[in-house]
């Protein structure tokens, strides 16, 4: 009861005022733990603790006399030493200055600054837990021994145990990488100033001016932009809806009753996942390529000529991947092809639990098919399926894999504005994003974009669940 | 009466006609893929569909080593790799998933918020910086490295697990708890076992990413030692303008061959999807 | 207490790493000499055997010596990726070298003499002048020589059906073009490539150069110094794609092209003579490139020479011997071994000279072009623009009967070349 009690002292307010409190009222050895960490602990006889803690402190500070400091004083201005050499012939090899690597005093810095949040805030958690056992103290509750603590990680902070590995992993591997990325998105980190060789500095916002059209030849950065910008929006949205509608469609068909072996059908339809995307996609690309089999065939067969005569086509081969109408086209219509199946199997899954009574029902009362599916299969499918439909339409954004596979080496832009910065009319943000890093090196540019399309895609979710998602709907399953 | 069933076997017909023909549309890639795999001549055929000669050579050609194709070799490697993925994948998603749906904490809110803002960053964007990572943990070229580049964002895709989660009935596990249960014997006494379905889709899916991925491999094994390939890598290396016209065909026929453990996997991994969304094996 | 035990821990680790990264780079003395060298699929086999000899020259040094499979057309973007990790000897085709150079990863080979000196006993400037001297040139960005010489054909010119087309015939465009009409065949070029549709605007005098600071001159919208204008160029193109018997290519298509059979004639390399071989069988010829017509005047295309250079990485270990390895990669008697095994021409003039080497057609036909041809000089935003224009005239998107059209898509075109690099 008394724990309780100062359990609710503590987290009313939150976690900084709790901070607040432990400095203001702590005694003399809570105010000595903001030196040294273990000094509370050491007091209320929590020897284990205080040892574990003062460790903590130690390997901070090691830490960073030795790795952080040689890189974040250069953070600043991210190196000024270019390597210098003088060959040695006796040992036939190099001999390097100490020179440096705009790049590394990048990341190394960043993971100074990480490592230094994370320890500012396991010390603002000490002193608020250090409080709290003078608190205990003071009213008598029996403070734990560290046997029963590690129980407790098996208990009420099991969930502490169960995240450890997976937010570590998540932080080295996704938010280090990101952040990391800003960062270059507001250096100049390009073909002319790459280390090791050479070294890049901070140039402020100039990235996202060049990227809205600010001046010199960077206007068509800015054109190429809202184009592909354009772009990527319209071909989300169709990508998302076609294979939606096209799933639902589709696991009506293969589950109607009218069907025979449908497992059969079902699985035929699975083969075409089961392949790569890397295999299908680029065997589909060869299969429309301008001088591929459809289009021969398309030519036997006067199709071609056809096409010729009423205007459509101007080349001597029907454009499937290579034209920028007919390659938008195609390419929502071929990823109609990948994605339907694997949108059957989810829709099957959902609609297995519509329940029968409502269809009953309905068929009783004289309605038609198609107003069945209207009223009462699709605010079904909606419902269960609406949050799925937001994420596949921002997976969508980022879809790389299709149009990379689709027209890498078969699209050639003839829009002289676009080609010159690099982008052609079917590329989605992160194709463009990617050949700019692969091919060009441009990794500043990239990044700026980068950011761009992720603030659209953090707005789209936004906006999308605020509207979808009123209250907190898990309660109601448990 | 007799009018009514013959439009009732017709429109049954029409209807399995139907499917059929969607099936054929679906299929005819797949089809080209099979019957170029068992062509005779090397390169891509752009002038019939089906091959001028038939011949399984392709097949035997990627059982013999030589210094493009290891295909053996390659399909060991991406399965070593896949299985390490899916272990460590499936732990990390079971474990945020039971976390988030099961337990209660102050920060639970913020961290599932924070998991769908990472989650719209573009992936691609991350590479160059996740490669520099590595290198300074010395990680690059390394099976390692690659394990950990698949496996350890994992837990950001714990959405699917944690709604099957969240179809345990809470009376169970509060029950458990007041006959004495440790939240962690819950966790892997009780509801792991109820959960089967959704540890199967996880470990399948988990698996499939390391054969379908080429852009993080690509990237990761720069060593240029063919040997330390994984398929995917290695397929599409055998697309570069020089090779292309000798290996096309044991492109398609390696591409075959990564297909068939693949599909039988997808195969599996749907049955226990439909049980695992549709959660009715925990109820009652 | 909740974040006490994982931090320590990613600490421990981020700590011990950290230590060990910025401070055991490179492990005392190593007492074998270690040499990664990438090189083609194809080439696995012959480096093998090439660096034996090389390990056998040299016996009291202990090599360990590694070999990688890196495509040479690839070379550059693995290579730049992250240069301290690539190899330390690789092969590269010539178009590539401007970018190493401009990030730093190639080593300038005039800071090595000593070890020339002292081991093979030669100089710079003999293995220079063993080689030819435009393949010299190529290797030479800014005044100084930054790769050694290996291949040298892989330049384009003509590959032709004898049969469909005669050597008279195989001269000229137009009379390609209409013989190629009679036969019922096409004649192809890839267009949408700016090494290859270069070409016609280095034939009329035009030129690209590059800048010390990266960007690329280009004068292809004005007149040039053989009096042809840019729309003039542009204007006999569109009449060459236009012909019913002409069929662009994509780029890096040619020998899926080659092997359908439908075509008598086509522009392409020596990596194409084996499919060319099989296709044209008896009537396989090679020559120089056709000439194209100028308002009535016959003016000879010019090629972009390409080469393939065998280049030493900046920050290699063991530099000295990587150099030395680089440069026995591509002496003479491992050009000659090279020719025999894979027929790949070589840039030693000793080896050009050998009568084997003489005999092989393709080869012929590169030398017969190397006195057409320029070395091109071009920045990194040359390709893309001209790639772009390649594609307007192969899909006869410009009217060649509008003039004003055509000039300003050449001045869109120069505006983006010329570009900074931003």
């Amino acid at each position: 009861m008394k724990q309780d009690n100062l359990s609710a002292e503590m987290t009313s307010g939150g976690f900084f005022s709790d901070f607040c409190r432990a400095v203001t009222k702590g005694d003399l050895f809570v105010k000595l733990s903001m030196l040294w960490m273990g000094a509370g602990y050491a007091r209320r006889k929590q020897y284990i603790k205080a040892a574990l803690m003062t460790l903590f402190e130690i390997a901070v500070i090691v830490f960073t006399v030795q790795f952080a400091m040689e890189y974040v004083p250069k953070f600043g201005g991210l190196g000024s030493v270019m390597p210098e050499k003088t060959f040695n012939i006796e040992t036939m090899k190099n001999e390097f200055n100490d020179y440096d690597n705009s790049f590394q005093i990048l990341l190394f810095s960043l993971f100074s600054f990480v490592v230094w949040i994370t320890a500012a805030a396991v010390w603002m958690y000490n002193m608020v837990s250090v409080y709290r056992l003078q608190l205990m103290e003071e009213a008598g509750v029996r403070i734990r021994t560290f046997k029963e603590d590690l129980i407790s990680f098996k208990e009420e902070k099991f969930h502490i145990t169960l995240l450890a590995l997976p937010v570590l992993g998540v932080v080295i591997f996704t938010v280090v990488p990101i952040l990391l990325l800003i960062l270059v998105a507001f250096t100049n980190y390009d073909q002319n100033h790459m280390p090791p060789g050479g070294l890049f500095t901070w140039v402020g916002f100039q990235n996202f001016i060049s990227l809205f059209g600010g001046g010199g030849l960077t206007v068509s950065f800015g054109y190429a932009f809202v184009r592909v910008l354009g772009w990527t929006l319209v071909w989300a949205f169709f990508a998302t809806i076609t294979t939606y509608i096209g799933g639902i469609v589709l696991s009506l068909l293969l589950n109607s009753k009218k069907t025979r072996a449908p497992r059969l059908w079902r699985t035929l339809f699975i083969a075409t996942i089961a392949v790569p995307q890397f295999v299908s996609l680029l065997l589909v690309r060869n299969f429309f390529a301008n001088g591929g089999i459809v289009n021969t065939i398309c030519a036997n067969i006067g199709l071609t000529d056809f096409l010729r005569n009423i205007g459509l086509v101007s080349t001597s081969y029907i454009p499937f991947l290579s034209a920028p109408g007919w390659a938008h086209v195609m390419i929502i219509l071929i990823n109609i092809w990948i994605g339907v199946p694997y949108q059957m199997l989810i829709a099957t899954g959902v609609l297995m639990n519509l329940p029968t009574e409502q269809l009953e029902s309905a068929r009783v009362d004289g309605a038609n098919k198609f107003q069945i599916f209207q009223k009462i299969t699709m605010p079904y499918m909606l419902f269960v399926t609406g949050p799925a439909l937001v994420t596949d339409f921002v997976k969508n954004i980022n879809n790389f894999n299709v149009i990379y596979l689709l027209t890498e080496n078969v699209y050639t832009t003839t829009n002289q504005v676009m080609a010159n910065s690099q982008a052609k009319e079917v590329d989605l943000l992160v194709t463009w994003l990617f050949r700019l890093t692969q091919d060009y090196y441009n990794y500043k540019m990239a990044s700026a974009i980068g950011i761009i399309v992720f603030i659209i895609c953090a707005v789209f979710t936004l906006i999308a669940f605020n509207r979808m998602i009123k209250g907190d709907k898990e309660g109601t399953y448990q | 009466m007799k009018k009514m069933k013959d439009s009732r076997t017709s429109t049954i017909v029409l209807h399995n006609v139907l499917i059929a023909v969607l099936a054929v549309i679906w299929l005819v890639p797949i089809v080209w893929l099979l019957c170029t795999s068992f062509s005779a001549y090397s390169g891509m055929n752009t002038s019939t569909f089906f091959p001028e000669q038939w011949s399984a050579i392709n097949y035997v050609k990627l059982f013999q080593p030589d210094s493009v194709s290891q295909f053996p070799r390659w399909f060991l490697n991406t399965f070593v790799i896949a299985c390490f993925t899916c272990v460590i994948s499936t732990m990390f998603v079971l474990m945020v998933a039971y976390a988030t749906s099961m337990m209660r904490f102050p920060s639970r809110k913020p961290l599932m918020n924070i998991a769908v803002i990472l989650n719209l960053f573009p992936g691609m964007l991350a590479m160059i910086a996740m490669y520099f990572t590595l290198k300074t943990f010395n990680l690059t070229n390394s099976y390692a490295g690659l394990i950990m580049v698949y496996s350890a964002s994992s837990g950001l895709g714990y959405l699917i697990a944690k709604g099957f989660f969240d179809t345990v009935p809470r009376a169970l596990c509060e029950s458990a708890r007041i006959d004495g249960c440790s939240e962690a014997r819950i966790f892997f006494q009780m509801v792991l076992p109820l959960s089967q379905p959704i540890i199967v889709y996880t470990v399948i899916s988990s698996f499939l990413v390391p054969w379908m991925d080429f852009v993080y491999a690509k990237m990761i094994l720069n060593a240029g030692i063919s040997s330390q390939y994984t398929v995917a890598v290695g397929l599409y290396q055998m697309l570069d303008r020089s090779l292309i016209n000798n290996y096309f065909t044991q492109f398609c026929a390696g591409g075959v061959l990564v297909s068939i453990p693949i599909s039988i996997l997808f195969v599996i991994m749907q049955k226990f999807y439909v049980e695992g969304v549709t959660g009715g094996a925990v109820k009652g | 207490m909740k974040f006490k035990k994982i931090p320590a821990a990613a600490l421990a680790v981020v700590t011990a790493a950290g230590l060990a990264a910025c401070g055991g780079s490179s492990s005392g003395a190593d007492d074998a000499v270690g040499i990664r060298v990438w090189g083609a699929e194809d080439d696995q086999a012959l480096l093998s055997e090439l660096i034996a000899g090389f390990e056998a020259q040299y016996p009291d040094v202990d090599f360990d010596i590694q070999l990688g499979v890196e495509s040479e057309s690839t070379a550059k973007d693995t290579i730049l990726t992250d240069v301290e990790a690539a190899a330390d000897v690789f092969a590269f085709a010539s178009d590539q070298i401007y970018d190493l150079v401009n990030a730093g990863a190639l080593a300038d080979l005039q800071n090595y003499e000593e070890a020339f000196e002292r081991y093979p006993g030669k100089t710079l400037d003999e293995i220079e002048a063993a080689n030819s001297e435009s393949s010299v040139a190529a290797a030479t960005v800014n005044d100084t020589f930054y790769a050694f010489p290996m291949a040298g054909d892989n330049s384009y010119f003509l590959y032709y059906d004898s049969s469909v087309i005669s050597e008279e015939d195989a001269g000229s465009w137009d009379t390609i073009l209409e013989a190629a009409q009679t036969a019922g065949k096409k004649a192809g070029m890839v267009f949408s490539s700016g090494w290859y549709n270069a070409a016609f605007f280095y034939g009329a005098g035009f030129m690209t150069d590059l800048n010390p600071d990266g960007t690329t001159a280009m004068d292809w919208n004005g007149t040039s110094p053989e009096g042809y204008t840019g729309v003039q160029v542009v204007q006999s193109m569109l009449d060459i794609a236009g012909h019913p018997a002409f069929m662009s290519i994509a780029d890096g298509d040619t020998a899926n092209q080659i092997a359908s059979g439908n075509l008598c004639a086509i522009v392409s390399g020596s990596w194409d003579a084996q499919a060319a071989q099989t296709a044209f069988g008896d009537g396989y010829a090679a020559a120089r490139l056709p000439d194209f017509t100028i308002d009535g005047t016959s003016v000879p295309m010019k090629s972009a020479f390409g080469y393939k250079f065998i280049g030493v990485n900046e920050y290699s270990e063991n530099i000295g011997w990587a150099v030395l390895l680089a440069e026995y990669l591509t002496n003479e008697e491992s050009q000659i071994r090279r020719f025999e095994a894979r027929q790949i021409g070589p840039t030693n003039l000793r080896a050009v000279a050998t009568d084997e080497v003489q005999a092989n057609y393709a080869i012929a036909a590169v030398i017969a072009q190397s006195e057409y041809s320029v070395i091109q000089k071009a920045g990194g935003k040359y390709w893309d623009p001209v790639q772009s224009f390649g594609e307007i005239i192969a899909q006869g998107a410009l009217d060649r009967n509008d003039p004003a059209a055509i000039q300003t898509s050449l001045d869109a075109l120069v505006e983006g070349v010329t570009a900074a690099i931003e």
